[in-house]
């Protein structure tokens, strides 16, 4: 494994996505509000206007924490690089990375995970901050946030598998909106996947999406034990071998009808 | 032979979309696909350290044999080898040592300085520091673009843009690489600087090219073979000199009453494109004006006996045919042809 040229790109990712520093700074602002916004709607409609002092088991404090938290790894999830790699097979600009001596799909996702990892390590120092600040423990931070990028890597799989549809279609963008969606309510930036009623809960623990940020949250703010965070460590890594297996599938079988246009 | 290709054969198929609401409505149904034959059975080897031109009509099948040179598609039939490798293979060894510089796509990133870019290429070909830092100066002197090496590559001008890519694509020094248009929108002055520059690498480093372009300047100026394709074949593989050499002459004559186009068309039987008004020299009447017959050497008689029988002629000259003009002749025999 060459570190050499990953260690550069990832330097070069992160200079490509800081050469506007102000686009920087409203993407990180901009994906933190809304999520933030529509939490705080929601908590307000079931507290105040609904009357409640408990759902699913949750108090007023514990939407308030789970907010915060989730926040933090919602920052992490991941980037649109899959819509990128869709596009590069689309207009045929994938052929300037396929001449290069490096692996396409994992040469795009580390220069689009460098900007993600300076983020996280961001959103640690304030998670550790938060941590001392409500109480927490800083080292579940720690593991949460490890547990937040394993689930970045899934995100950035999922995208890159479906982003092979483009070698057929030549278009695959709604698709990539279509798990973007799906993936803003599964994921557990919007609410907490426990408020999904018993019946259903079955949806979001047979997806991977659940690792991204309400995993994470559930085991800073110690919901869920050591043990229980180790298990998922355990599934994450085996969503990762399945998304490494299907991607060298699906990029094999692609590449056959890749056609390079323009040029 | 450092390439070798045999009877490669590529279509591609794509949807045909007809006009208003029911070419949309049957596109989304049922779509109508065309399949084109970009390559047909095209055959031919090249030797280590030559700078050959390939060059053909748009659509004559160029960039896609450079495409399937490169590994970036694969041929629908046939074979072919560069370097020892199967180029589809993308063996990471294959990929070290060729480069693909394509004048109208970009290859760096365009809101990152090109020396960011030459880091990470620096990186990824695994390039001694202090011979990157030397083959670094050396192009950058030679193409006379150092001072632009801080600029983000969407300020800089076509011409540097494409300075840089050339950069770029060879910092590796790849023994085979494929120039695909490079001076395309390039002013004479940055055409000729990296034209030099391509010579000059070419003599010394002894690296195998080869270019397309639709400038024959480039042709003339650096390649020592041409190939030229045809609607995806083959039709010559030679000499650029050859061409001209064929016996292709410009028979230049100016007539005391100029005839018309079609009257000279039709006593001395040449198609259209091969009689032209040549240019008007200063100050002269324009009954003055030069008609030009691109003829072979063996129809001079013939041609001048039919001219002669019908009109007064005030003289006459027998030029050698430019490669720009033989070409241009190439080219329009391809579009009466496909039409």
């Amino acid at each position: 494994m060459k570190l050499q040229w990953r260690l550069a790109a990832l330097k070069n990712g992160f200079q490509d996505a800081t050469a506007y520093r102000l686009e920087f700074l409203f993407e990180i602002l901009g994906s933190a509000l809304v999520p933030a916004a529509i939490q705080c709607v929601l908590w307000y409609a079931l507290f105040d206007l609904g009357g409640a002092t408990q759902v699913a088991g949750m108090t007023y404090m514990d939407f308030v924490h789970y907010t915060l938290v989730s926040l933090l790894f919602t920052q992490v999830r991941g980037g649109d690089h899959d819509f990128e790699l869709a596009e590069m097979i689309r207009s045929g600009q994938l052929s300037n990375y396929l001449l290069r001596p490096v692996g396409v799909v994992e040469f795009v996702y580390i220069r689009g995970v460098a900007p993600r990892l300076f983020i996280a390590g961001l959103c640690l120092t304030i998670g550790v901050i938060l941590a001392q600040f409500f109480g927490f423990s800083g080292t579940r931070m720690i593991g949460a946030m490890f547990l937040a990028l394993m689930g970045n890597i899934i995100h950035y799989q999922i995208g890159a598998t479906l982003a092979t549809t483009a070698f057929l279609w030549e278009e695959s963008y709604s698709l990539l909106m279509v798990k973007n969606m799906v993936v803003n309510l599964l994921s557990g930036e919007l609410i907490p996947l426990n408020l999904f009623p018993s019946s259903l809960q079955w949806i979001w623990k047979s997806t991977p999406f659940y690792l991204y940020v309400f995993g994470p949250t559930q085991y800073a703010l110690g919901r869920w034990s050591h043990t229980e965070f180790l298990i998922q460590i355990g599934i994450s890594f085996l969503w990762i071998l399945f998304g490494w297996a299907i991607i060298r599938l699906t990029w094999g079988a692609g590449m056959k009808r890749y056609v390079s246009l323009g040029g | 032979m450092i390439i070798e290709v045999k009877d490669i054969r590529r279509s591609f198929r794509s949807t045909q979309k007809e006009e208003g609401w029911k070419g949309a409505l049957g596109l989304l149904f049922r779509p109508k696909y065309q399949v084109h034959e970009a390559l047909k059975g095209v055959s031919f080897s090249i030797e280590p350290g030559s700078f050959n031109g390939l060059i053909g009509a748009n659509g004559a099948g160029k960039t896609t044999l450079l495409k399937i040179l490169s590994g970036l598609i694969p041929p629908s039939s046939g074979s072919a080898r560069v370097l020892g490798y199967d180029p589809f293979q993308r063996n990471l060894d294959f990929r070290k040592k060729i480069a693909l510089v394509m004048g109208q796509k970009a290859q760096l990133w365009w809101d990152l300085p090109a020396r960011d870019a030459f880091d990470l290429l620096r990186a990824i070909y695994e390039i001694p520091d202090r011979l990157y830092r030397e083959r670094l100066h050396t192009l950058t002197e030679l193409l006379d673009v150092q001072r632009l090496l801080g600029t983000q590559i969407r300020r800089l001008s076509l011409g540097e843009r494409m300075k840089m890519e050339l950069i770029g694509a060879i910092l590796h020094w790849p023994s085979v690489i494929f120039l695909d248009e490079p001076t395309i929108g390039l002013d004479v002055l940055a055409a000729h600087k990296l034209r030099e520059f391509l010579r000059v690498f070419n003599q010394k480093e002894k690296a195998t090219i080869i270019l397309t372009s639709h400038n024959m300047d480039d042709i003339e100026r650096l390649c020592s073979r041409v190939l030229i394709l045809r609607s995806g074949e083959m039709i010559y593989d030679g000499h650029p000199q050859g061409l001209t050499q064929e016996g292709e002459r410009i028979l230049r004559v100016r007539f005391i009453t100029p005839p018309s186009l079609d009257e000279l068309q039709k006593i001395t039987g040449l198609s259209q494109q091969l009689i032209q008004l040549g240019e008007l020299e200063p100050d002269q009447p324009e009954e003055s004006r030069p008609v030009l017959f691109n003829i072979k050497q063996d129809q001079i008689v013939s041609v001048l006996q039919a001219v002669i029988s019908r009109f007064q002629i005030l003289d006459m000259g027998i030029e050698e045919q430019s490669l720009e003009k033989v070409i241009q002749r190439i080219y329009s025999e391809e579009k009466a042809g496909s039409v």
